[in-house]
């Protein structure tokens, strides 16, 4: 059974729209900038909670960031969509943070702040934003959540095209959510792991990475889906893998055996062989641990033929469980345009590997699949193949 | 898909103690976790930074996996609702405690929701599959759903649990979507499924459904026995959660008033205690335990509508 992609939506640093993604990946601007609420060089997201909440017109009530962004995106690859009877819809969304946001404003400010009716409102409930944009778009029946920190937002793409094949759904919103929740903004730091600069992905002098935040959202439909929405699809989802480091709960593994497996086994299950892709959307974090050991399973996996590959987290930041629905939504750009995207700030090769990456948006590429790699705390490794129709 | 071993943490006995469902009573409101002794599971060293979610599931998961001598499972799936919330707890204090100075990562580290399968990942050196499913009192649902899906990519042994533990202080949620807040309990149930039967005796999960904004919940019940070719009458046993009056006498409509049982009597409420129905289901059909009608109980439907608008059910019968 094929699966196609028929719908994209985005929101990071560098843009509140796919469109306006692109754009900035086109122009080489990143959205990373010293932020004045966190003072850190961090990928926020241009739209407060209140400007999102006008633009949904929503109705009053709390909503987290999560929430929030997660609904910009959803909605805007639902597009003009429609639930029908005939077509067995669901929802799979992905997110680290959850309502983690709103709680820390109540539990940072004090258990006996008068917070606390929207503490106990917006918990750690991660469930609860795939709710909301399940309410928003009227999807019932299936809806789920994902949360394997930075791979979600891929394992909620794969995990929908998977109750696609197994004939549970027709068509599945799929995507992932996480704002910068102060949460996470001190646990990073406690790890040292921040770049104080705009990240560096695959440079040897890289320091390390710049959170971001946003959200992204794909529709996969089935060809009986089709037939009766009428929409043109993208591109094609091919193959999907999750496989596991077991090596550490947050470093990966020396020679990337978890993210090398992910990808040999994607490629099988695409039926492809290593030089039928034609582009590697990267983890690249800009930590050392992360590029090295990606770099690593990456030669492990092409060998002396390494396709043209590229991290964009040095536009959008690394944006947690919403990175997988992003870079998944730029692999279709990338189809879309034949182009490959560019990896800022990048001087000199990883030592160790030698690898150079794209560093600037090149058209008219001929672009067939591009494949996308997303990895998490747990040893969670996760590839996703893409391909032109 | 067939359910090879099982074992579950709960305010119960359950662990290793066959045939416990004979002799439940009902939750007190101050009961407490019935601990087993978890050094037979993990090692001092590692027992000590790991929160009680942690502790249930790897004691949980190693009991399924060494009652049939599984050396490794094919995929490795996770539902839970709050995930390592005591973690999630502990580094917010650290934030405030810090005033701004280094903090120390552990808590941190250990709170991600998918912590648990993780950290079975690294304590099996297992590299298979490795999912955390999160949908408040769908998660286990959700869960096995997954697990169901395994077949597709020829994973044939699959370890699926349920955990949940509290943070009293951050987690006072229930009453917020219309839960009460009694009998609040925590615990873990792990089960190793597959596609291919291994033993005469094994019982069968024979389908999974989580429907979330559910209309119609006798519509609903009805379509999940008919896509699986069973009558109501043909179901022995209902396992229910629900504080809403419709919902109950909906269900004793169906299938009559004497084959309903409030399973949270038993498990106290959190938002996975459906596993802890599955492996009370499982333990009641192998041990051959009547209904109230005198029936051998031989096929048992779990239907989960903790949260008003959600719904979960599971189908597990005898095949023998």
């Amino acid at each position: 059974m094929k699966i196609f992609v028929t719908g994209i939506g985005a929101v990071t640093a560098i843009g509140n729209t796919a469109a306006e993604n692109l754009t900035n990946l086109k122009s080489g601007q990143t959205g990373i900038g010293k932020s004045l609420k966190h003072h850190l060089m961090l990928g926020e997201v241009k739209m407060s909670d209140e400007e999102i909440i006008q633009k949904l017109n929503l109705p009053e009530e709390d909503y987290s960031r999560t929430t929030l962004l997660g609904l910009i995106a959803a909605k805007e690859a639902w597009g003009k969509n429609k639930i029908a009877k005939e077509i067995r819809t669901g929802l799979i969304a992905a997110t680290s943070v959850g309502g983690l946001d709103k709680m820390e404003d109540y539990y940072l400010k004090g258990q006996n702040s008068e917070n606390k009716s929207l503490y106990e409102l917006q918990i750690h409930d991660n469930g609860r934003t795939a709710d909301s944009i399940a309410k928003y778009l009227k999807i019932s029946g299936c809806v789920g959540t994902i949360s394997t920190a930075c791979s979600s937002g891929a394992n909620a793409i794969m995990h929908g095209a998977r109750m696609m094949q197994a004939n549970k759904l027709d068509r599945v919103v799929v995507g992932g959510s996480d704002p910068l929740a102060q949460y996470n903004i001190k646990g990073f730091s406690s790890l040292m792991i921040y770049d104080q600069e705009i990240c560096k992905p695959f440079d040897e002098s890289r320091k390390g990475l710049n959170l971001g935040e946003g959200a992204a959202f794909l529709i996969l439909e089935n060809e009986h889906s089709l037939s009766i929405s009428g929409n043109k699809p993208l591109c094609e989802f091919a193959g999907w893998n999750n496989s596991s480091d077991a090596f550490h709960q947050t470093a990966s593994s020396p020679d990337g055996k978890g993210a090398a497996m992910a990808m040999i086994k994607a490629l099988e299950k695409a039926n492809l062989k290593t030089d039928q892709i034609s582009y590697v959307n990267a983890h690249g974090t800009g930590t050392g641990n992360n590029d090295l050991s990606e770099s690593m399973a990456l030669k492990k996996v092409f060998g002396e033929k390494m396709p043209p590959f590229s991290s964009t987290k040095g536009f959008t930041g690394h944006t947690l469980a919403a990175a997988g629905a992003i870079e998944a939504v730029y692999c279709v750009q990338s189809i879309l345009n034949q182009a490959y995207l560019p990896n800022l700030n990048f001087k000199n090769p990883v030592k160790e590997t030698g690898l150079i990456p794209e560093t600037s948006f090149t058209e008219n590429e001929n672009i067939e699949f591009v494949l996308s790699n997303s990895f998490g705390f747990g040893g969670n490794c996760t590839c996703l193949i893409f391909a032109k129709i | 898909m067939y359910l090879l071993s099982s074992a579950s943490i709960s305010h119960q006995p359950t662990f290793r103690n066959k045939g416990y469902s004979a002799h439940l009573e009902d939750l007190e409101d101050d009961s407490v976790l019935v601990s087993p002794d978890y050094s037979a599971f993990i090692a001092p060293m590692e027992r000590r930074r790991m929160s009680i979610v942690l502790k249930m599931a790897i004691a949980c998961a190693k009991e399924c996996m060494s009652q049939i001598d599984l050396k490794q499972p094919d995929a490795i799936i996770v539902g839970t609702s709050m995930g390592c919330c005591t973690h999630t707890k502990n580094f917010m204090d650290k934030i405030n405690e810090s005033a701004g100075g280094l903090i120390s990562p552990t808590s941190f580290i250990q709170s991600t929701h998918n912590t648990i399968a993780g950290q079975l990942s690294l304590l099996l050196g297992n590299q298979s599959y490795n999912m955390t499913h999160t949908q408040n009192s769908l998660s286990f649902e959700q869960a096995l759903m997954d697990a169901f899906l395994g077949e597709l990519d020829g994973l044939s042994t699959i370890l699926v649990g349920a955990a949940d533990e509290i943070e009293p202080e951050l987690y006072n949620i229930k009453a917020k979507l219309g839960l009460d807040e009694e009998l609040r309990a925590i615990g873990a149930s792990f089960f190793i499924l597959s596609s291919e039967k291994k033993n005469e005796n094994d019982l069968k999960i024979l389908d999974v459904e989580s429907n979330s904004f559910f209309k119609n919940l006798t519509e609903s019940v009805s379509n999940f026995l008919k896509q699986n070719d069973f009558s109501a009458s043909e179901i022995d046993a209902i396992l229910y959660s629900s504080n809403k009056k419709e919902t109950i006498s909906e269900l004793q409509k169906m299938f009559g008033e004497n084959k309903l049982t409030d399973f949270q009597k038993f498990s106290g409420n959190y938002f996975t205690n459906s596993g802890f129905a599955l492996d009370y289901a499982r333990d009641m059909i192998e041990n051959g335990t009547l209904n109230n009608s005198g029936q051998t109980i031989k096929t048992i439907l779990i239907c989960n509508n903790q949260v008003p608008e959600n719904l979960g059910l599971i189908l597990l019968t005898r095949t023998v």
